[in-house]
């Protein structure tokens, strides 16, 4: 055996002893914590006299199912249910205001799907025009503004909230802009609060679905567009027939990470729409920690997930059915703000082809306009709350972060610490979340029905309540497991923030991963192999090389999730008294809520910047790994 | 991963609640240790002022060898019954921030088996004496001590509606659309207020009103802030708050205005705030000196000024300054739901009401 051959056998051994320990650590992770803590919970629902007695009674409950409780208390009764949509379309009356129909009970579930379908759809409408500007038109910013599309995403909902009132309220920057050009105060909150909620939920998800439009559409193979074109095609025609079909995965996936976030949201909704447009959410975080009814909550718990989970398998059962295409080098930018086109021949078609152009840029330009209402709008209302008090312009917040830096108790929250732990945590995050991703996107290659059922279950995190995981985690870990002679196994502090950060953010990773795996021509792999390269080796060589653009989003957003994350941080960031302090920077915003905006919106800057600057950091160096 | 593991156990645990029993009082020596304190948040953490670090710092200038250490659990007093529940270690010694409503879910959720506050002997603390009777929580086994109090009103902008005097004002076509209340689910103000309507008009009456105040446009937010912030904002007149509201207007120089404070039948539900030893404390002693301490006439003034409520002494106790006594008001008269009132009947309560209110 040759000292070369040798080598490579050896680096061989070491590459999958690598592979094994990834797999067994991912594995650890997700039972210890994800299906042990959110386990515990579920188990709660189960446990009446008999089994499904709590999902009996909530299903046949009006007040979740509304007028299908009905059917589930009497699923045979065909003929009474039938009779019963019969006299619902006999109270349909078409008059001259429209067509009028007789109320629909939709009950806490079907309200809470309804919000969060029109939030997807909100949310797909105005990110797909962004995913058009930033992909086709060249302009100075777009790669910043391409990276700060994921900024909304790690905002509090607290300061979401505040931003919308100080916005879109009776005395906010809109009123004020508005009666400039002599346009009386709107009440659009007062008047509309569902369509307002559906606004905030744009904002966190709109971004969303723009940053992952924009990647496919970037990589659209546009040679099949010039071949189109040039056998006679229309522009329209080869847009439809050739670039649409890359992009629906995509917008597919936005609008179902969307529905996901916005069927289970919460702090939102009672923030700006009240109770009245309350969602199941709401009724789990109540029964899960101020009664602590936990069959009740568990039971509505399961329920949610076992509908999120559902939507996703349909998703994950159209996406392979998609042929992945291979990427290309996306559509030729053109500047967005330089001439038309000089090359057009007669005046006439030059007017024409000017004219074609400029409705389209003034299209973006109105779409612009929507842009900076609805997200430059609240954001710098929450920038301006921190700059201002009951008397004017003052810094006098930013003093209060500084003293409490410099001379805060022990046991207060402190800025820096906050900044240092968001951003250690978030690249130990990325650390930890990307090989994960990547051995759960393996684990779950394979064909057909059992590959998305495979798939639907790695999405479990996206599909269960915040607040349950949670309490998950709090009755699993924090409390700790109960061992023999009197010790217990507690996990707290930053290593279980990093799991719980990772168990929340792998999803991406595999969302932005599997199917570029999937789309890797087995036929390379198959010539690495039959040239000597071992499984390991071929893998790293061939299908990790080809899915480095996945890799790149993927990392990207579990950074985002990590800086975001609230609801498991803030549970494993207390109750460790005396140790290193491990709170993060939404935790420190939240904590600076008293009785005025000024600390907590100056804290909430902070992060603002500190996510931003992350972003066009991490993005230019994701680029460059990118590009090799 | 970290680990920590911790020697627990029934047996070591009962014996410390037995060693507790047998030292209470006892008077011997100088007590010792840390003395771990559970509270909210706000308590110690507050961005404007908060009584903890005076507490601490006063409170070890006394005891030498004292430390007193502060823990914020996340989800309040509920994360210790779910440790009870779950058999795992409480780590305090003292609690503070008991509402009523809390010490009755309590019960219902341990029974009376599992215990999480100790039941106080009161000659062990002598300030108790001077408790305004009123605020007591009528807890049957005598466990808790109220430290301060709030008044739930009216907060309201005197130059956009006129001062509202009866709860029927409220759903009058002159406040349609005009106040701001909050989720009684889950915040302490909102929950304040459907008490007092249920005061008001009985839980067989309460419903009705409810009906017609959403008739008359009410905004049920989630929390107290939610709900505040909207009325900072000017988003609606009116707000469900504190009768100490214009101490921070004050503090901040705000309109007062603005800022104007309405007693509905010239009452004001009164939500006093508690504090209990914890039954697994290992150190009984120390823990009720500092309850005693907590009720002392200095403390509650700088818990009245710091924490921005009333005390829970009477007012001879206390010497407060001006400013508190001009901006801080007290309800001509105030009531509120003790334990038996609200025992069995709270979350039903809280309950039909939640689902009357988001039926959709």
């Amino acid at each position: 055996m040759s000292r070369r051959e040798w080598t490579g056998l050896s680096a061989d051994r070491t590459l999958r002893s690598l592979a094994v320990a990834a797999t067994v650590v991912t594995a650890g992770v997700l039972l210890l914590v994800l299906y042990f803590p959110v386990g515990l919970v579920f188990a709660e629902a189960f446990g009446g006299s008999r089994p499904l007695d709590s999902f009996a009674s909530t299903l046949t409950d009006p007040f979740y199912t509304g007028v299908l409780a009905e059917l589930f208390a009497r699923p045979f009764a065909v003929g009474v249910h039938l009779d019963n949509v019969g006299s619902w379309f006999a109270g349909v009356s078409v008059g001259p205001g429209g067509v009028d129909t007789p109320p629909l009970s939709k009950g806490l579930f079907g309200f809470t799907a309804y919000q969060a379908v029109l939030s997807t759809l909100a949310s797909v409408a105005i990110g797909l025009p962004g995913a058009y500007v930033l992909a086709n038109y060249e302009f100075r910013g777009r790669r910043t503004l391409r990276s700060l599309t994921i900024v909304p995403f790690v905002l509090p909902g607290i300061m979401v909230a505040s931003g919308f009132y100080a916005a879109f309220g009776q005395a906010g920057l809109l009123n004020d802009v508005l009666a400039l050009v002599g346009v009386g105060p709107q009440r659009l909150i007062e008047t509309n609060p569902l369509f307002v909620v559906i606004l905030a939920h744009a904002f966190y998800n709109a971004p969303l679905v723009a940053r992952v439009a924009t990647a496919a559409w970037e990589s659209v193979d546009y040679r099949a567009v010039e071949t189109a074109r040039s056998l006679g095609a229309t522009r329209r025609r080869a847009f439809r027939d050739v670039v649409l079909p890359q992009l629906t995965p995509a917008i597919a996936t936005g609008a179902l990470l969307t529905f996901l976030f916005t069927f289970l949201t919460f702090p939102i909704v009672l923030a700006i729409g009240g109770l009245e447009l309350a969602t199941v959410e709401v009724w789990v975080y109540y029964q899960l920690t101020e009664v602590l009814a936990f069959e009740e909550a568990a039971t509505l718990a399961v329920l949610e997930t076992a509908i999120s989970l559902g939507v996703t398998y349909a998703y994950l059962r159209y996406e392979s059915a998609q042929r992945a295409a291979n990427p290309g080098e996306g559509p030729p930018r053109e500047p967005l703000f330089g001439r038309a086109s000089d090359a057009a021949g007669s005046w006439l078609a030059r007017s024409r082809v000017v004219g074609a152009l400029d409705a389209r840029r003034l299209a973006i330009a109105g779409y612009t306009l929507v842009v900076v209402v609805l997200f430059v709008g609240p954001l710098g209302a929450m920038v301006l709350e921190g700059l201002t008090d009951g008397s004017g312009l003052t810094l006098r917040h930013y003093e209060f972060l500084l003293q409490r830096q410099a001379s805060g108790a022990s046991f207060q929250t402190k800025p820096l610490p906050a900044i240092r732990n968001s951003l250690v945590f978030g690249v130990a995050t990325v650390a930890v979340a990307l090989p994960m991703g990547l051995v759960v996107s393996v684990a779950s290659t394979g064909e057909g029905r059992w590959r998305s059922l495979l798939e639907t279950a790695t999405m479990l995190p996206f599909a269960v309540s915040g607040i349950v995981f949670g309490i998950g985690l709090l009755r699993g870990l924090v409390f700790g497991i109960s061992l023999p002679g009197g010790w217990r196994f507690v996990i707290t502090g930053g290593v279980a923030i990093v799991a719980a950060h990772a168990v929340a953010a792998y999803p991406f990773v595999v969302r932005n991963v599997a199917p570029q795996l999937a789309g890797v021509d087995p036929r390379l792999v198959e010539s690495a192999r039959s040239l000597g390269a071992s499984r390991v080796r071929a893998f790293l060589d061939v299908e990790l090389r080809l899915a480095a653009t996945g890799l790149v989003a993927g990392a990207a957003f579990a950074f985002a999730i990590s800086i975001g994350e609230f609801d498991s941080t803030v549970i494993l960031a207390s109750d460790v008294a005396g140790d290193t302090v491990t709170y993060t920077m939404p935790v420190a915003v939240e904590r600076y809520l008293g009785r005025r905006f000024g600390p907590a919106m100056a804290m909430g800057t902070v992060l603002l910047v500190v996510t931003a600057v992350s972003f066009v950091v991490v993005d230019r160096l994701g680029g460059r790994v990118e590009r090799g | 991963m970290r680990r920590r593991a911790f020697l627990s156990g029934a047996g070591s645990a009962g014996a410390l609640a037995l060693a507790g029993c047998l030292t209470q009082g006892g008077g011997g020596g100088e007590p010792s240790g840390t003395l771990t304190v559970a509270t909210y948040e706000s308590f110690v953490d507050s961005p404007s002022s908060s009584p903890g670090g005076w507490i601490k710092q006063n409170f070890e200038a006394e005891y030498d060898d004292v430390t007193v250490e502060y823990v914020t659990p996340e989800n309040g007093v509920t994360n210790y019954v779910q440790r009870k529940q779950q058999g795992a270690p409480v780590e305090a010694d003292v609690y503070v921030g008991l509402n009523v409503d809390d010490l009755v879910t309590i019960d219902a959720t341990l029974g009376d088996d599992t215990r999480l506050f100790r039941e106080l002997d009161r000659d062990f603390v002598s300030n108790a004496e001077h408790l305004r009777p009123e605020l007591e929580f009528g807890d049957p086994k005598s466990r808790v001590l109220p430290y301060d109090t709030g008044y739930i009103s009216l907060v309201y902008d005197e130059e956009a509606v006129d001062e509202p005097a009866t709860f029927d004002d409220l759903t009058s076509p002159a406040y349609e659309g005009t106040l701001l209340a909050q989720n009684a689910q889950s915040a302490d103000s909102g929950q304040a207020f459907l008490l007092w309507t249920i005061n008001e008009f009985g839980a067989d009456g309460y419903l009705d009103y409810w009906r017609d105040l959403q008739a008359n446009d009410v905004r049920i937010l989630g929390s107290w802030w939610d709900a505040y912030s909207a009325y900072l904002e000017s988003e609606r007149p009116m707000v469900v708050s504190y009768s100490t509201d214009q101490v921070f207007a004050n503090e901040d120089d705000l309109p007062m205005s603005r800022h104007r404070i309405g007693f509905l039948e010239d009452q004001g539900y009164a939500n006093p705030e508690g504090m209990a030893v914890v039954e697994d404390s290992g150190n009984v002693d120390l823990a009720t000196d500092f309850l005693n301490f907590m009720l002392r006439g200095e403390t509650q003034a700088e818990i009245a000024v710091q924490n921005v409520q009333f005390p829970a002494v009477t007012d001879d106790q206390v010497d407060l300054d001006d400013s508190f006594a001009q901006y801080a008001h007290r309800p001509p008269e105030a009531v509120s739901f003790g334990y038996e009132e609200l025992e069995g009947n709270l979350s039903g309560w809280v309950d039909e009401w939640a689902r009357t209110i988001a039926s959709n």
